[in-house]
C-alpha cells in the first residue's frame, strides 16, 4: 500500500533526524560555542590574585583579555596546558599582546601554585571565591577559555580544552575585525 | 424540604469551609531569606549531573550556582523570577526545571495539548465513519468530494487552533516565564553597558563617546572611567580649536582626571592621560613624568602602555641633567 509506505518512510525520516541530532549534541570539546553574554559588554569582575593583588577587569580595558578557567586536577585543563604556555610566550612579544588570566574553578590556592611551580605558567591567577566568576559566565565545567576584546566586549567562549594554535586562530581573526 | 433556617446554616459551613480551604491552600510566599533561597534553588536544575536540582545537588557547579542565589537574595534587588532568569541567561535554558513559555521551550507545553486534540478529533471522526457505515436502513447522503474536503479543512484548522490555543493557556498557567528574557539574551542596559558603548564609539564618534560618557555621569558621579575618559576626549577635541578654548579645555581636564585619581588612586589610565596632558598641553614635564611613573608602576592596558611608552623616554631625556 502507497500510504503505508509513506507512513513507515516518514516515521524512519523522523527516528534517523532525531539520532542525528542527539549524535551532533553530544559535548563537542575545545570549540567556540554560543553564550548569551558574547557581543554584550563583560561582567563586573572584581577579585584578587592568588598573590593578593587586586584584579579588576574593568580597569583591564584597552587589552585583549583571555580567562581560562582551570582547576589543577582536571585532566582537560592539564591537557591544554602547553598550549596556553606556547600562547602565552607568542602574545608576550607582541606590543598589543593579549593579557592571559587563569581562573581558578574550586580549587585551593597552594594546589594551583605546586602545579604552575611543576608546569610553568607566570601568567596571573585569579581567586573565584564561592564561584562568582564561574556563574557570572555560566561556566559549569572546566576548563572554558573566554575572550574580551579591549571595548569590554564579550567576543568568544572555548569550551573544553584548547588545542594548539586554536587560541592563536582566534585571536587573530578577532584582532583583524578589530583592525587592531 | 428544608426551612429558610437550615438554608442559612448550610450556607454559612459552606462559606467557612470555602474560607478555611482557601486560606489553607494559599500560598503566602517565602517567609525568610532562607526560604527564598530553597524555593529558588528548587526551581534550578544541576548543570553538570542529571534530574537533580542545586538544591539538592552537591556538585561543585550547584555550589557556585546556591552562593551566587544566597547573594542575589541578600542584595534583595532581584525578585525569585528574576534570579531564575539570571541564572538561566547564563547557562542556558537546560537549566529550569519548569520550562519556559516562550520560544521553543514553549512547544513542550503546546505540544501535548495539540496531540490530545488531534487524537480525539481522529477518534470521533472514526466513530462518526463507523456510525455511518452500520445505519444501512436508512439511505446515507453522499457528500460530494468537494465538501469533502472542505469538511477536512476545517477540520484540521480547527484542531490547530484549538490545540495551540489549549496549549499556550496551559502554558501561561504554567510555563515559567522570565523577566530578564528578551530576543537578544537578557543583559540588563547597564552603567557597564553604557561604558562599553562609549569606548566602542570613542574613537571614530567623540561626540557620542562623550555624550554617553555624561550619561554615566549623571547617574554615578563618581564613575572613575567616565570621569577619566570624557575628559581625555574633550581634551583631544580641543586640540584643534583657538588657544581660549584648548585653555578653558586644558584647566576642567585636569581638574576631572586629578579628581579620579582623589577617588581611585590605583587607576592606572587617568594618571597616564594626566601624565600626558600635563606635558603636551602644559609644557610641564616633571609634573607629567611624576604622573607617568606612577601610571606605569599600576601596570596599565596595552593601548595606554602604547601612548606612554614614547612619552616616559621622551620625558626622560628632556629632564636628563
Amino acid at each position: 500500500m502507497k500510504s503505508a509506505k509513506i507512513g513507515t518512510l516518514s516515521v524512519a525520516v523522523v527516528v534517523a533526524a532525531f539520532i542525528a541530532v542527539l549524535l551532533v549534541s553530544d559535548g563537542e570539546t575545545g570549540v567556540a560555542v554560543s553564550s548569551p553574554l558574547l557581543g554584550q559588554p563583560a561582567p563586573a569582575i572584581q577579585t584578587t590574585t592568588i598573590d593578593d593583588a587586586p584584579f579588576d577587569l574593568a580597569r583591564r580595558k584597552g587589552s585583549w583579555v583571555v580567562f581560562n578557567f582551570f582547576n589543577s586536577t582536571c585532566v582537560p585543563c592539564i591537557a591544554e596546558h602547553p598550549s596556553l604556555i606556547r600562547f602565552a610566550e607568542g602574545e608576550s612579544g607582541r606590543p598589543d599582546g593579549v593579557e592571559l588570566y587563569t581562573v581558578i574553578n574550586d580549587d585551593a590556592d597552594d594546589a594551583v601554585r605546586n602545579f604552575f611551580a611543576t608546569n610553568d605558567g607566570d601568567w596571573p591567577k585569579l581567586r573565584d571565591n564561592d564561584g562568582a566568576i564561574a556563574v557570572t559566565f555560566g561556566v559549569a565545567k572546566v576548563p572554558e577559555t573566554w575572550i574580551i576584546d579591549p571595548n569590554g566586549f564579550v567576543r568568544l567562549r572555548i569550551l573544553g580544552a584548547v588545542a594548539d594554535g586554536v587560541l592563536e586562530e582566534q585571536i587573530a581573526k578577532l584582532r583583524a575585525t578589530e583592525g587592531s | 424540604m428544608l426551612t429558610r433556617r437550615r438554608l442559612v446554616w448550610v450556607a454559612i459551613i459552606v462559606v467557612a469551609a470555602g474560607l478555611l480551604a482557601f486560606g489553607a491552600g494559599r500560598d503566602t510566599g517565602p517567609l525568610t531569606q532562607q526560604d527564598r533561597i530553597d524555593t529558588i534553588t528548587k526551581r534550578i536544575a544541576c548543570p553538570t549531573c542529571d534530574g537533580e536540582s542545586i538544591y539538592v545537588s552537591r556538585a561543585s557547579a550547584s555550589q557556585s550556582i546556591r552562593a551566587e542565589v544566597a547573594r542575589q537574595v541578600g542584595d534583595g534587588v532581584r525578585t525569585d523570577d528574576e534570579v531564575v532568569a539570571y541564572i538561566a541567561d547564563r547557562f542556558g535554558g537546560e537549566v529550569l526545571l519548569l520550562p519556559r513559555a516562550t520560544g521553543v521551550d514553549a512547544l513542550i507545553w503546546v505540544l501535548p495539548v495539540v496531540l490530545t486534540v488531534v487524537l480525539v478529533m481522529a477518534l470521533w471522526l472514526a466513530f462518526r465513519r463507523w456510525r455511518l457505515a452500520s445505519a444501512t436502513t436508512t439511505p446515507v447522503q453522499v457528500a460530494s468530494p468537494s465538501q469533502r474536503r472542505r469538511s477536512l479543512a476545517i477540520g484540521v484548522v480547527l484542531t490547530v487552533v484549538v490545540g495551540v490555543a489549549g496549549g499556550v493557556l496551559v502554558a501561561r498557567q504554567a510555563g515559567q516565564r522570565l523577566p530578564l528574557e528578551t530576543s537578544t539574551g537578557g543583559i540588563e542596559d547597564s552603567t557597564a553597558s553604557i561604558l562599553a558603548q562609549a569606548r566602542l564609539a570613542g574613537p571614530s564618534d567623540v561626540k557620542t563617546a562623550i555624550e554617553l560618557y555624561s550619561r554615566v555621569l549623571e547617574t554615578d558621579p563618581d564613575n572613575v572611567e567616565a570621569l577619566t575618559y570624557r575628559a581625555w576626549l574633550v581634551m583631544l577635541s580641543a586640540r584643534q580649536f583657538d588657544e581660549a578654548l584648548r585653555a578653558q579645555a586644558f584647566a576642567s581636564t585636569v581638574t576631572a582626571l586629578g579628581r579620579a585619581i582623589q577617588i581611585d588612586p590605583e587607576y592606572p589610565d587617568a594618571m597616564c592621560f594626566l601624565g600626558i596632558v600635563v606635558y603636551r598641553d602644559g609644557g610641564d614635564a616633571a609634573s607629567a613624568k611624576e604622573f607617568v611613573d606612577r601610571c606605569i608602576e599600576r601596570d596599565p592596558p596595552v593601548q595606554v602602555r602604547g601612548l606612554i611608552d614614547a612619552l616616559a623616554k621622551e620625558l626622560d631625556a628632556e629632564l636628563k641633567p
